[in-house]
């Protein structure tokens, strides 16, 4: 038949392809380079801070960039309270670990659950409401209070800031899909039950993923928040160390490591995302 | 074994009022009836907002009619079930699911065997003109491959009875016009029940054996019934073709 013909060549038809087209050399267009354009902007940066530091407008508030680099080496060998860089540096990440796990393994299933019954909706969310626009940092009297100066309070801080993010991305990932989704489940003969577990949760996925990834920004802020206030271990206390013991390097060291484990920890739940859902990601609530 | 003069679906007397917030009546349908035969190919012909997507929701069992029954073989209609097959307007592919992972959920949830519900599932993916795509997520193909998948969806769960609610509604013309002709091809290769909702007149006449038009604006109400006693394939420039398409036109003129 000529009909089948027809079809595959038209499928093809259907597919496109973008071809990117190269354009000669000429320094205007070098001038424009994204990556050129990258370079000027760090350099200019770095240039800045240096001239600061050498100019002392900021007092001794500042160190230079290389000092920084040096604060950093000599951090990872000598010990600080008793602990090198990496040692406070995993005394966050264990804090944030253990914050994060309790926090995403209540909310999570809570968030589906109320999004799925309007009973525990309706005895949960005026609770919810009440507690969600309190920044996380005002329970930290409260928690020294109640848990002491040690691990507990800080990993209850944790706790609290990233709940509210994990529950609320889980619950509208389930209430914003498609209802139609569910009807196709139906009319093929699925119960209940086939509408939750083949629309439900991997409609919500990456909503509650979405979700994840932002409590774990939250549980970067949540930890060095908690470590100001009180801290022999982590990130945070090298930093209150270096303010106390007027040594700017030690501070800033202690804030690029701390970004770093912030951006590399964001990166691998990306990364995660993507291994799992290899579909297109299609919801995010940010 | 049922005497092939009986109609398949038998749609008595439907109205449909929905009570929206503040408890506003919409009246949707009046009085319609329908009857449907075995594998006859009938079109619901009517414009935008005349209520021909809620009927096909009813006849599917997600919504229930206000007043009137929908009978399939005798049985009245009171939910959603896999002997009727919907494809949707909007694809309503599981963008999770590959390909092969949409079309073979109707058998999957019927808890037929990996190895033969995959059988079925690749026959419809070869019928629709899909070989080659089964690994392909949904937003990987074009609008006319995913109705392609939609279509092969509701065919692989075997149902008795075909539902399609303006399905090549978000097609550009020259796709659509080539779904239909795909349309009628997987009709003629696997006949089935089919009703068949649309606001385009060409592809009413090209694709139906039998027209039934509503009229604009709520409530819809039966308008005309129109026998298309046209050889298949058909063609759009056809001599009688174009006098059928005149006659509905003139006629729905009328009404608008």
């Amino acid at each position: 038949m000529s009909t089948t013909t027809t079809a595959a060549s038209s499928i093809a038809n259907e597919i496109q392809q973008e071809v990117m087209e190269r354009k000669p050399f000429s320094i205007v267009a070098f001038l424009k380079n994204r990556w050129f354009l990258y370079a000027i902007s760090l350099t200019a940066f770095f240039a800045l801070w240096k001239y600061v530091d050498y100019t002392r407008v900021l007092g001794n508030g500042i160190a230079a960039p290389e000092k920084v680099v040096v604060a950093i080496y000599r951090l990872m060998i000598d010990t600080v309270a008793g602990k090198s860089l990496w040692g406070h540096t995993w005394a966050s990440l264990n804090r944030i670990l253990i914050g994060f796990a309790i926090a995403s393994s209540i909310a999570v299933p809570l968030g589906i659950l109320m999004a799925l019954n309007r009973y525990v909706n309706a005895v949960v969310k005026p609770v919810f409401d009440l507690i969600k626009p309190m920044p996380p940092f005002a329970w930290i009297s409260c928690a020294i209070l109640w848990f002491g100066i040690d691990e507990p309070s800080k990993i209850f801080i944790i706790v609290v800031g990233t709940f509210v993010p994990c529950l609320l991305n889980s619950y509208m990932g389930i209430r914003l899909i498609e209802p139609q989704l569910y009807d196709v489940v139906r009319m093929l003969g699925g119960s209940r039950r086939d509408e939750i577990l083949q629309v439900g949760f991997p409609a919500a996925f990456p909503a509650i993923f979405a979700g994840l990834q932002i409590s774990l920004s939250i549980a970067w802020t949540c930890v060095l928040s908690a470590e100001l206030v009180s801290a022999r271990s982590g990130l945070g206390f090298i930093i209150i160390q270096g303010m106390q013991l007027a040594r700017p390097d030690f501070v800033l060291a202690g804030m690029v490591v701390l970004a770093f484990w912030a951006w590399a920890t964001t990166l691998i739940v990306t990364y995660l995302e993507k291994f799992l859902c290899p579909w297109k990601r299609e919801t995010s609530l940010a | 074994m049922k005497s092939n003069n009986q109609p398949k679906i038998v749609c008595q007397n439907i109205s449909k009022v929905f009570i929206q917030k503040g408890s506003q009546r919409v009246h949707v349908l009046e009085d319609i009836s329908v009857d449907v035969k075995p594998n006859e190919f009938v079109v619901i012909l009517g414009p935008g907002q005349s209520g021909k997507s809620t009927l096909l929701r009813i006849i599917a069992g997600l919504e229930t009619p206000t007043t009137g029954t929908v009978t399939l073989d005798g049985k009245e209609v009171s939910g959603p079930g896999a002997d009727r097959g919907l494809v949707f307007q909007s694809y309503m592919l599981f963008p999770w699911k590959t390909v092969l992972g949409n079309v073979e959920l109707g058998p999957r949830l019927r808890g037929i065997p990996k190895k033969e519900r995959r059988e079925v599932a690749q026959r419809y993916i070869n019928l629709v003109g899909l070989q080659k795509f089964e690994k392909h997520y949904p937003h990987q193909l074009s609008g006319g491959m995913k109705q392609r998948v939609g279509i092969a969806r509701a065919y692989a769960n075997n149902p008795e009875v075909m539902l399609l609610d303006e399905p090549f509604g978000q097609l550009d013309a020259q796709t659509r016009y080539f779904m239909e002709k795909e349309t009628a091809r997987i009709w003629e290769t696997e006949k089935r029940t089919v009703l068949f909702v649309t606001n385009n007149i060409e592809e009413a006449i090209y694709l139906g054996d039998r027209i039934i038009s509503l009229q604009g604006k709520l409530p819809g109400r039966m308008h005309a019934t129109y026998e298309v006693n046209l050889p298949r394939p058909r063609e759009q420039t056809e001599m009688k073709f174009l006098e059928l398409r005149q006659k509905i036109t003139d006629a729905s003129e009328l009404v608008l």
